[in-house]
């Protein structure tokens, strides 16, 4: 039987923007996102936690929502657009997002391993849910693990969050308390 | 960890897809599709699955989006996409419960409609849904296109009807009219994943139960309709008792006969059909609840 070339690549060249940069980086087809952040672009805020999509350690932005980035494939991110911890806050202010600003304010970090995940992950909820409920909150952050249990102050630090963004823009938030 | 090595292309449209699955076939190459990747590349990091080619669908814009009513909805439709969408969950209440507890926000943003049926995981959570809601799937390959129910297609554990050159293209279902419907399920909580989960449709007319619809996931070698369970329920009153007769049938088929029951180390067999008769009750309380409210606003 005559054997036909399948037009499939081993290697691929990824063309990638990520926190507004555009990168091209020829990797392994089998290649995780994650690891062309953290390995190829030298992005090591996102994290590899349990590496099996349940944690949510490795969180990133894909065109415009939260995704585990120990499962996409680097290839699957080719021609579109990435956004990691290191492009959430505004460096020519100096400040920190919102998210990342109550996180501070709020102590929602103990060993600070998932930090970045729930980072991205808070920022992908309020964007959808600008006025959450603790319920929802703790619902949104189902794949997110905090090994060191501090979900309290992580859901505190998420309501402060959205209320801050709510309080941007118009009256406060009265289903709080 | 990474997947064992293979070689990747992406397909532009649909017949460039069927032509890269019926080239690796030719060349006796196995060949995987991938849309969100959500449970293949698990399966892949673990070596469960080694593809030597991967066919990336995820950029053909024909299989997107869609409508239950006009058309059908296409296979790479996400279920973020779904979930946020309230016109194609509208009146199927059950899907929106479903779409809620399946997997956790980021899986919802890659992971399809399409993947979670072509998948033919035993404990998924949107075939049992789409099973007590009769869909029809769309398939095409080079040779032409097929339809079947989604019933007739699911075979077993992570085996369905489809063959190497096809691709479920759309998913449709019926819209049923003045119907409750609800998906109840119990996580493993790790993975999110069923231990058991159980869909109930149901019709009331005159204060009976008309029709009704009920499937089960997790428990067996895949998601099935609970036909005994059914039969129990048309004609009777919405009483509770009725609905714990109905689901104390829910491992059993139409003719009497035990259905296969899976168990692993999460939870064991009897476990599992446990959970699904307390599932059921509750999913046919709920569909009975929202039923006597549906289109009464």
């Amino acid at each position: 039987m005559e054997r036909v070339q399948v037009p499939a690549l081993r290697e691929v060249c990824v063309r990638v923007t990520v926190n507004g940069v555009p990168h091209a980086c020829t990797v392994p087809a089998r290649t995780l996102l994650v690891h062309l952040l953290r390995d190829r672009l030298r992005l090591t805020g996102t994290h590899v936690g349990c590496d099996t999509t349940q944690c949510g350690a490795c969180t990133v932005d894909l065109d415009g929502a939260a995704v585990k980035s120990c499962t996409v494939l680097a290839v699957q991110a080719d021609g579109h657009e990435v956004t990691t911890i290191e492009g959430i806050a505004n460096p020519e202010e100096g400040t920190l997002h919102p998210v990342q600003q109550a996180f501070k304010d709020e102590h929602a970090l103990q060993c600070g391993y998932c930090t970045p995940g729930m980072v991205m992950a808070i920022r992908q909820l309020i964007a959808d849910h600008p006025d959450p409920t603790q319920d929802e909150v703790r619902h949104a952050l189902s794949g997110n693990i905090c090994r060191c249990t501090g979900y309290q102050n992580i859901v505190a630090a998420t309501l402060h969050a959205a209320r801050a963004a709510t309080g941007a823009r118009g009256p406060a938030d009265k289903r709080e308390g | 960890m990474f997947p064992a090595d293979f070689a990747y292309a992406r397909a532009r449209s649909l017949d460039e897809a069927l032509d890269l699955l019926d080239e690796a076939h030719a060349a006796e190459e196995e060949a995987k599709l991938i849309a969100g990747g959500q449970s293949l590349l698990p399966m892949m990091k673990l070596r469960l699955a080694a593809p030597q080619v991967l066919i990336d669908i995820a950029d053909i814009a024909d299989l997107k989006g869609g409508d239950w009513n006009a058309t059908a909805i296409g296979a790479l439709t996400t279920y973020r996409q779904l979930h946020l969408n309230g016109s194609l969950t509208s009146g199927i209440p059950a899907l929106a419960d479903a779409l809620a507890v399946l997997a956790d926000p980021q899986v919802r943003a890659r992971g399809t409609i399409g993947g979670a049926v072509a998948h033919g995981d035993p404990a998924a959570d949107l075939p049992p849904v789409l099973l007590a809601l009769n869909a029809e799937l769309a398939i095409a390959s080079s040779a032409g296109k097929r339809t079947a129910s989604l019933d007739d297609f699911l075979q077993g554990i992570y085996t369905t009807d489809l063959a190497e050159d096809e691709i479920v293209t759309h998913i449709r279902i019926r819209t049923p009219g003045a119907s409750g419907s609800a998906y109840e399920k119990f996580p493993q909580p790790a993975s999110h994943l069923p231990l058991a989960g159980a869909c109930a449709v149901v019709r009331l007319r005159d204060g009976l139960i008309e029709g009704a619809e009920v499937a089960v996931t997790g428990i067996s070698p895949r998601p099935y309709r609970a036909r005994a369970a059914e039969q129990v329920l048309v004609g009777a009153s919405p009483a509770p008792d009725v609905l714990a007769a109905a689901a104390e049938q829910i491992t059993r088929l139409p003719d009497g006969q035990e259905l296969s029951l899976l168990g692993d180390q999460h939870a064991s067999a009897p476990y599992r059909a446990h959970l699904a008769e307390v599932l059921t009750r509750r999913a046919l309380a709920k569909a009975i609840s929202r039923a006597r409210f549906a289109g009464m606003c």
